[in-house]
């Protein structure tokens, strides 16, 4: 075998499908943006932009952005504000702490369907661990799951709950760069605790918070799998997120122009983000090294 | 550390056990008869688990979950290893093409992919097979990426005493860099298992027989498919919820610290 060939065969394999199942797939999927289908009928006839006129014309549409938008503009600063305070208290290696990081981490690699079931019954209104605690305060059942103003709010809570481990080792990674002088300088100051966090903690980790922000904002983006199990968008809409909408429209009505269109849009929206992320905070994330 | 004592531990425990709640609960819920859950008594019993493994195919799902995510780790990273090897060793034209059209593939959202990837193994005669579970999951560039830093930091020196011995590139690979990549590659295995095991909207849409369903699926079909509000299951849902998690949470309780390595190291992309 020439030797020239070598690295070609090496890179081959995963080169086959990367081609195959992510570079493809994009073409494909502008291609059938501009087409009419159904999955069934034997042509597609081309239609140009109809699919994005109807899809940008659409009510469903803007409320899964809108809906979207919200779950990440509420659930984005609760899980950053936790997850810093929590770092700041766990960061420093004893058995104690290990034990508290491991119980916070292990939601993240717990299934989420399963999370989404036994959330289910956490806030189902008859049987539920949520009311059960509430009735010992004399609080009456409420409908945590049927109330279009509760459901994405219990969303944003179990997604809080299910990423905020992994928030925190990343704040404990960035926290652990911070050279510890600054903190001795600070201390030789006569620096408050508080103080010195505003002063030293805060605008130090502040590229890993820029960090997060956009993962997780791009998260939000991407969130199915509790939708799906809890919710499917409902009650009227209110937990309809893009992802569900994308699968609402591609996988149960079959209208596979449409739901093209709206994956090409999410998806220069989120590769946007990931741009921005690797342009902008790459450089931010690295002036310590 | 002094201040590391018992009531800080004591502490951390309770704190954790309050964070877990929720999950400790409902594994507790799955031993308990659902006659005794709706009364409010405890009743001991293994029978949700029967009825999980028995009457609803859980053990066949299982199963699946089992091939299929050992299976796309297994294929993912030989692949990843054999391109990292490749570009973190040799200078070949299209070296920093590839390497970037391999990085690249992190950014792409998954979802852009769904609509082509059902159309494609649909005209393959692949939907509802194993294959079609596996294969659109390898095309994930992140073990590659990650492997080619971590191989950059071995001496090329040890390639060179073995190429000097007669050794092959492959011979090179396996007998030199995998042995010494060994913890890196271990980290980066776990984390794409796991990422599998617990993956849904894929196996949702490439499935439809229940033959091939992953535990994901199982559970998601046995919670929805249950009647209305009220008459659910509990004890039996979260006998199967159980199952689902279970594997996952052993593994991590055994290996934390390769885990949370692979997975920060996926977050810092």
């Amino acid at each position: 075998m020439p030797r020239k060939l070598t690295p070609y065969l090496f890179v081959l394999p995963l080169m086959a499908f990367i081609a195959v199942f992510t570079y493809i797939p994009i073409v494909t999927s502008v291609d059938l943006s501009f087409r009419q289908w159904d999955f069934m009928s034997p042509d597609k006839p081309f239609v140009g932009f109809d699919n994005y006129r109807v899809l940008l014309k659409s009510d469903a549409f803007w409320n899964s952005f809108e809906v979207t938008a919200i779950f990440a503009f509420i659930s984005v600063p609760i899980r950053l504000a936790l997850a810093l305070v929590l770092a700041s208290a766990l960061s420093r290696e004893t058995f104690a702490r290990r034990i508290l990081r491991g119980a916070l981490f292990l939601p993240y690699v717990t299934s989420t369907v399963s999370i989404a079931v036994v959330f289910s019954w956490v806030f189902s209104t008859d049987y539920g661990m949520m009311n059960g605690l509430l009735g010992l305060f004399g609080i009456d059942k409420v409908g945590w799951m049927q109330r279009p103003d509760l459901a994405l709010g219990v969303l944003i809570f179990i997604n809080t709950w299910r990423q905020l481990g992994y928030d925190v080792v990343i704040y404990i990674a960035g926290l652990q760069a911070i050279p510890q002088e600054l903190y001795d300088a600070a201390a030789v100051d006569g620096g408050r605790k508080l103080h010195v966090f505003r002063r030293v903690t805060f605008p130090l980790v502040m590229p890993t918070t820029y960090f997060l922000l956009v993962i997780s904002v791009i998260d939000a983006f991407q969130l199915f799998t509790l939708v799906d199990v809890m919710t499917q968008g409902g009650p009227a809409g209110a937990t309809d997120l893009l992802v569900n909408r994308l699968y609402q429209i591609g996988f149960t009505l079959f209208d596979i122009g449409q739901g093209s269109a709206l994956a090409v849009l999410l998806f220069i929206l989120l590769v946007g983000l990931a741009i921005f992320k690797a342009r902008v905070l790459g450089r931010r994330i690295h002036y310590e090294d | 550390m002094k201040t590391d004592n018992r009531f800080l531990s004591g502490l951390a425990l309770l704190g954790g056990l309050l964070f877990l709640a929720p999950v400790l609960y409902a594994i507790w819920m799955s031993f308990q008869t659902s006659t005794a859950f709706y009364t409010g008594r405890f009743d001991f019993t293994f029978g949700n688990y029967q009825a999980a493994i028995g009457q609803y195919h859980f053990a066949r799902y299982l199963l699946n979950s089992i091939i299929v995510a050992g299976a796309v780790t297994v294929i993912s990273i030989t692949v990843s290893t054999m391109a990292a090897y490749a570009f973190a060793r040799y200078d070949f034209p299209g070296n920093d093409l590839l390497f970037a059209a391999t990085v690249a593939t992190l950014m792409i959202p998954s979802h852009i992919s769904l609509i082509p990837n059902y159309l494609t193994l649909a005209d393959a005669g692949l939907l509802d097979t194993y294959a079609g579970l596996i294969l659109p999951a390898i095309s994930n560039g992140f073990a590659a990426f990650f492997l080619r830093q971590y191989i950059r930091g071995i001496p090329r020196a040890l390639d060179e005493a073995a190429y000097m011995d007669g050794a092959r590139p492959l011979t090179v690979l396996w007998r030199v860099i995998v042995p010494i990549a060994k913890p890196a590659i271990f980290s980066m295995g776990l984390y794409v298992f796991i990422t599998e095991w617990n993956n849904y909207i894929w196996p949702l849409i490439a499935t439809s027989d229940e033959n091939l369903f992953t535990l994901q699926i199982g559970l998601a079909k046995l919670y929805r498919l249950n009647p209305g509000e009220g008459l659910i299951n509990w004890p039996l849902v979260m006998a199967a919820s159980t199952i689902s998690m279970l594997p996952v949470i052993l593994g991590f309780v055994l290996v934390e610290r390769h885990l949370v390595r692979g997975i920060t190291m996926g977050a810092l992309k």
